[in-house]
Order: structure tokens, then C-alpha cells, then sequence
């Protein structure tokens, strides 16, 4: 037992406390203001032990880098290593994106974070039609495994880490293929190999969608392939981001962000334990990617909360005992969502304090968005600007010195306590309704996530929430003091690229690639294992996605 | 009996934000109109679901940039099968640059990044 207070000092402050509100009066009780977090949690006007009077400090916070790892994943954190400043980079053709990978490399970024176009994210080639006016868009253009070796040419892998943003299992299971393959083909062994893949089937099926996607079963079992595969061969990186980001994005709540994301991995290793996998073999490398919005204590609380849960979803369910495998290790993007078109460099303040919010929460590695995102792919001025707001807070705040600054704030852990038992609530009634697959299934998640966004709105019109340059504080005719980012041609390059291979590459090998992945998803085999060696004889991603639909078949989410 | 004004949401090509479509597809519908919502689409469905359904508005959103290329699109495509009276409106990420661009070419109105509700319900509702 380490109790912090004994129940006869609870009780006096408990007293002082019921006095103090009285003589607060108006004050101390909720006026026409509605104080509430984000999620909807009601905050006090102020906060005492007796808010934590249950807390006890070794079973309930404990010291960072130990159980249940509330404190932070590393006993000292930012002292001995600070968050990667990982900044999001991609458009048009690959030789672009290659320019800014190593524009943001030269200038202090510490990894790779790349985002690819709309047509790659959902398995299309460039030159599809449905993919005429998307190319380049959103991210850079892969078509095949030589555009993969144009992206990352120059840039050591077995040095720098890189993210891939692959969302979709579709995109997944060919992009990351390519770039194991493209590694291989420079002689980099695929055990040297560090960095992360989002690939989540949520965002397939859920947050971001596309003419005809996966059915959920097929698009998880995709994530399972390349989880299955990284455990295997590529030790060191992280196959699956559950991406909490774009869950909140697409308008779900803080306590709903973190039940998602741990449903989403209670289902991998449930998979992962099915196909016969150690649990501590996979645990350590599932990775988290989270949002940070607006209510900085929320935020914190919620980045706390995630770490105090997984500890304990991984401990009492899974049995794990490597500590790495309890430990919530994430990335957090600021919020898109709440980045204004209106007034635009406002926006720098808001990513400022969404990315100390996540540097106070203990996050591994953070991006700031760019200011003009609200309108635009970042223009260069505003990827650099971002990356100096993170050096700024890394640097020159000193919020980096101690561990957890604000564990032991009242406030601040009654909040985690709160958005834990929300989350507890919420992968109860999960587990009740058969785990996420199904829940996806059904359209659930797709009607929570569309009642929380309609809420967000409707608190905005009413002015519920203020959100200064929209509701409040905006100004007429205003001139935007921002140079907006063009899109370079892309569709024309690719295609161009993709006529020349496809004269090149040789006919057999490539019918015999197509008919490799075929047998294996007859054979339900493990298709990155396939699709690393197929992805050699040049055979486009399209042309992968075409199979994988023709045996999974095509669903439409249920989202209106 | 009046009839209740029907709209056609859809996403264009790949875009992936479903939020703000769906946001105001709901607020549509809770302001007593009919809404059809396609999901993603190229112009050439659209339109085509557009007349098939007779509406009378055309509701586009994306966020991905494309809005050059393909809205503009779908108003070529019904004024090319004699169609004038749907209107064709658009949300999502668009830049204040493109918006005359996009009036020019027959779009009805723009809601950017921050646009109300109740605007774009005020200005659906207005089309009969």
C-alpha cells in the first residue's frame, strides 16, 4: 500500500474543501458556463487529495520506464533521449519527396515520415482512371518498386528511420514490401532496418475510404501478414501505428481514440497468438499514433491514461512479461481538425500547444503540422516553420528536464483516472459486441465516430466551442499573408515512368509474381512474404490491389 | 404537400475525408431534406445517379486538391445532357484562390474550412 494520504486527512480536506465552495459561492459551482472537457468529462473548479483520495502511488503511477509505466516508457525520458521530431513529407512524384526527405533531414529532422498520394494509400496505380485528378496528391506516388529506390535514394536506411504512412493494409502489403525489397537490393540486411508502417485496417474500413475497399476480415487479416512478417524478418521495426490520429480526425473523442486503437491491438495479438506467436515476440514493436487536440489537460491525461491501460490489457490478458510489451510507446501528429483556414498563422500557436501537450504527455516522437494545412499540402516555409516550433519546445523550454512534470497534479490525475474508466467502458462494451473486427463489421465504430463528429460541429455553430477566426474574434476581407503550395505535375511523370517499365520488365516474371500472390491467398499463406519476392520483377501495386479484390471481394462502409 | 428537396452527397475520385461530408449530409437530413449519400465517385456517376434520383442539389466534397479537375467536371457533364436546374455546391479544403475559378465554372457556391452549418442548410434549402 502506498497510499498518499491517510483517510483522516482526506476527510478534514474534504471539509475545508465543501466550506471553501460555499464561500466561493457563484464562483465555485458551474455558472452559464458549461466546464467540461472535451470528451465531455465535468471538471471541478479545483482539485485536492480528495480527488485522488483512491490513488495509490506504486500500484497506480509508479516510476517511468516501470510498471504500469504511467510516468513514461523510459526511466528518464527526454534526459536521455528526446522525441524524434518526425515531420509528415510528401507529394507528387517520388523525386520530389525525395528532395524534401533530405531538405528536412539537412535541416535537423531526426526521421523520415512519409505520406503517400490517395491513389497509392488505396492500391491504385497513377494511371488509373479513377486516379487522374488524385496523383501526386496528399503524399508521393508509388507505382512500382522502382519509384521506391527514386524515393529513397541517398538516404541511408540502415541509419535513419523512417515512417511509412502506409494507412491502408491494401496500400501496406506492396509499399512496405517495396521498401524491404528496394533495402535488400542495396545490400542493407532486413534485420538493420528501424522504422514503423501504419498499417491499420480501421483506416481502411473506417476513417479514410475509397471507391471499393477491403472487407473488414480481409483488410485485417492484411495488417496480421505484415505484423507476422516484421516479428520474423525485420526485428527492429514497427509493423502496425494504430492510427488514433485519424480515428480523432474523423471526429471521435479522446477516451474513444485510445479504446480504439487498444481494441485495434487487442485484436492483432489475439491474431498474432492464433498463428502461433509468442506474445512477447510481437508486443514490443505495436506501435500507437496519437492526436493532439485542443484540451491541453485532456490530452495529457489521456496520453497517461492509454499507457496505464495497455499496461494492464497486456499484463492480465496477454500474460506478457517482457516490459517492453506493456509499455504504450507513441507517436502524436497535432490536430488537422483543428487548424483554421481563417487567419491561418494562428495556427502556429494552436500546434504549439497541442505539441506541448504531447511532450508533457511523454510522447516518443512528435510532428507539427504546418500552418497553412487547413489549405493546402505545407508549403516549404511551413514545414520548416513547424520543425523549428518543435526544436523551439525541445530546446529552449526545458520542459524536456524532468520526467512527467505534472504526475502528482491533482487535477491531472483525477483526469487520467476518469478517461481510464471511460476506456475501460468503452472495450467492455467491444468485447460485448465480439472485438473491433466485428464491431466494424456493423458500422458501429463508423456511427460513433459520426455522432462525436456531428457533436464537434454543432458545438462550434452554436458557439459552444470557441475556435477564434470562425466563431469568434473573425475578420472581414482578409488577405492571406501565405504562399500557397502547387502540386507538382505528377500523373504525367508517373505515367510516363510506368509505360517505360512496363516495356521493360519481363511478361513471364511478372504473370509468375501475380500467380504467386494468387496461390497464396487461395492457400490463406502469409502474402508479404510473397509480395517482397513478387515486387522484384516490377509488377505494379494496381495490378497487386486487382488480385487481392478479385479474392476478398469489396465492401461499402456503412457511413451515412 | 410540398416535396422535400433531395440532395446527392458524394466524395470526389479518391479523397478519403468522410467527416465533413457526413457532418452536413446529417445536418441536411435533420433540417427535413432528403439526402442520397454516394460516397466516392468520379463525375460521370454522380451526375448520372443525380438524374436517376432527380434532385435538386449536387453536393461535392474533397479535401485532397482535386477540386479543379473534377468539380467542374460534374457541372460540364449535366450542361452537356441539357440538365440547369441541379445545383452543384462543394465543401472541403478548397484554396480562396480557386473559388472564383470554381464560380466560373458554374459551381453555386463554395464552403471552405470553417463554413457554418447552417449556411450551407440556408443555401441547400433555398434551391427550389
Amino acid at each position: 500500500m502506498s497510499k498518499l494520504f491517510n483517510e483522516d486527512v482526506i476527510e478534514e480536506i474534504t471539509r475545508n474543501g465543501d466550506q471553501w465552495q460555499q464561500n466561493a459561492g457563484h464562483a465555485g459551482k458551474a455558472n452559464d458556463r458549461e466546464f467540461r472537457t472535451l470528451s465531455g468529462i465535468p471538471v471541478e473548479p479545483v482539485y485536492t487529495p480528495e480527488h485522488t483520495a483512491d490513488m495509490d502511488y506504486l500500484r497506480d503511477l509508479g516510476f517511468p520506464g516501470e510498471p504500469p509505466f504511467v510516468r513514461g516508457v523510459h526511466p528518464t525520458m527526454y534526459r536521455e533521449r528526446t522525441w524524434t521530431m518526425r515531420q509528415l513529407a510528401g507529394y507528387g512524384p517520388p523525386e520530389e519527396t525525395n528532395k524534401r526527405y533530405k531538405l528536412l533531414l539537412s535541416e535537423g529532422a531526426t526521421g523520415i515520415n512519409g505520406i503517400f498520394d490517395y491513389p497509392t494509400l488505396r492500391g491504385y496505380d497513377s494511371t488509373d482512371p479513377l486516379a487522374r485528378a488524385d496523383c501526386g496528391r496528399g503524399g508521393v506516388a508509388i507505382d512500382t518498386l522502382e519509384d521506391m529506390r527514386i524515393l529513397f535514394d541517398g538516404i541511408p536506411l540502415e541509419e535513419v528511420s523512417s515512417s511509412l504512412v502506409t494507412c491502408q493494409p491494401i496500400c501496406n502489403i506492396t509499399v512496405q514490401s517495396m521498401y524491404f525489397a528496394n533495402a535488400r537490393n542495396r545490400g542493407v540486411p532486413l534485420d538493420k532496418l528501424t522504422g514503423t508502417s501504419q498499417n491499420d485496417f480501421l483506416m481502411e474500413t473506417c476513417m479514410a475510404t475509397a471507391p471499393g475497399v477491403l472487407p473488414p476480415k480481409a483488410s485485417f487479416k492484411l495488417s496480421c501478414d505484415a505484423i507476422e512478417y516484421c516479428t520474423k524478418h525485420v526485428p527492429r521495426w514497427n509493423p502496425i501505428s494504430f492510427a488514433g490520429y485519424n480515428y480523432r480526425e474523423s471526429g471521435c473523442t479522446a477516451d474513444q481514440e485510445v479504446a480504439f486503437v487498444i481494441a485495434n491491438a487487442i485484436a492483432c495479438s489475439e491474431e498474432m497468438v492464433r498463428r502461433g506467436l509468442d506474445v512477447d515476440s510481437f508486443a514490443p514493436r505495436l506501435s500507437f499514433f496519437m492526436n493532439g487536440q485542443s484540451d491541453f489537460f485532456e490530452e495529457i491525461a489521456k496520453y497517461r491514461a492509454a499507457r496505464r491501460v495497455w499496461y494492464r490489457v497486456m499484463k492480465e490478458r496477454f500474460k506478457a512479461k517482457d516490459p517492453r510489451s506493456l509499455a504504450f510507446r507513441f507517436h502524436v501528429q497535432t490536430a488537422g481538425v483543428a487548424l483554421t483556414a481563417q487567419q491561418p498563422l494562428n495556427n502556429i500557436a494552436r500546434s504549439a500547444y497541442h505539441a506541448l501537450s504531447a511532450a508533457l504527455g511523454g510522447a516518443q516522437s512528435v510532428h507539427i503540422d504546418g500552418y497553412d494545412e487547413a489549405l493546402c499540402i505545407p508549403t516549404e516555409l511551413s514545414s520548416i516553420t513547424a520543425l523549428r516550433c518543435n526544436q523551439i519546445l525541445q530546446l529552449e523550454t526545458r520542459v524536456t528536464n524532468t520526467v512527467d512534470p505534472l504526475g502528482g497534479s491533482y487535477f491531472v490525475e483525477a483526469l487520467t483516472g476518469k478517461l481510464e474508466e471511460k476506456i475501460l467502458m468503452l472495450l467492455e462494451e467491444m468485447d460485448g459486441l465480439g472485438g473491433i473486427v466485428k464491431a466494424t463489421e456493423t458500422g458501429w465504430i463508423h456511427g460513433k465516430i459520426a455522432d462525436a463528429a456531428y457533436e464537434y460541429q454543432n458545438d462550434i455553430e452554436t458557439g459552444k466551442m470557441p475556435v477564434v477566426g470562425v466563431n469568434c474574434y473573425r475578420m472581414d476581407n482578409e488577405v492571406l499573408p501565405i504562399e500557397l503550395f502547387e502540386v507538382p505535375e505528377t500523373a504525367k511523370v508517373q505515367e510516363k515512368r510506368l509505360k517505360r517499365i512496363k516495356k521493360e520488365r519481363s511478361d513471364s516474371e511478372v504473370q509468375r509474381a501475380l500467380d504467386a500472390i494468387s496461390r497464396c491467398c487461395d492457400e490463406d499463406g502469409n502474402l508479404m512474404e510473397v509480395i517482397v519476392e513478387s515486387v522484384q520483377s516490377l509488377v505494379t501495386e494496381g495490378e497487386i490491389t486487382e488480385i487481392l479484390k478479385d479474392k476478398y471481394g469489396v465492401w461499402n462502409p456503412p457511413l451515412f | 404537400m410540398k416535396k422535400a428537396i433531395r440532395v446527392v452527397m458524394a466524395r470526389l475520385g479518391m479523397d478519403a475525408h468522410w467527416r465533413g461530408s457526413v457532418v452536413v449530409a446529417r445536418a441536411i437530413r435533420d433540417a427535413g431534406m432528403e439526402v442520397i449519400y454516394l460516397g466516392n465517385q468520379m463525375p460521370e456517376a454522380i451526375v448520372e445517379t443525380a438524374i436517376q434520383e432527380d434532385v435538386n442539389v449536387i453536393g461535392l466534397s474533397t479535401l485532397s486538391g482535386n477540386h479543379l479537375e473534377l468539380a467542374p467536371e460534374v457541372v460540364r457533364l449535366l450542361r452537356e445532357k441539357g440538365v440547369r436546374d441541379i445545383l452543384v455546391i462543394l465543401g472541403g479544403t478548397i484554396p480562396p484562390d480557386d473559388i472564383p475559378k470554381l464560380k466560373a465554372a458554374g459551381i453555386a457556391e463554395v464552403f471552405g474550412t470553417g463554413a457554418s452549418l447552417e449556411k450551407i442548410v440556408r443555401f441547400v434549402s433555398g434551391s427550389n
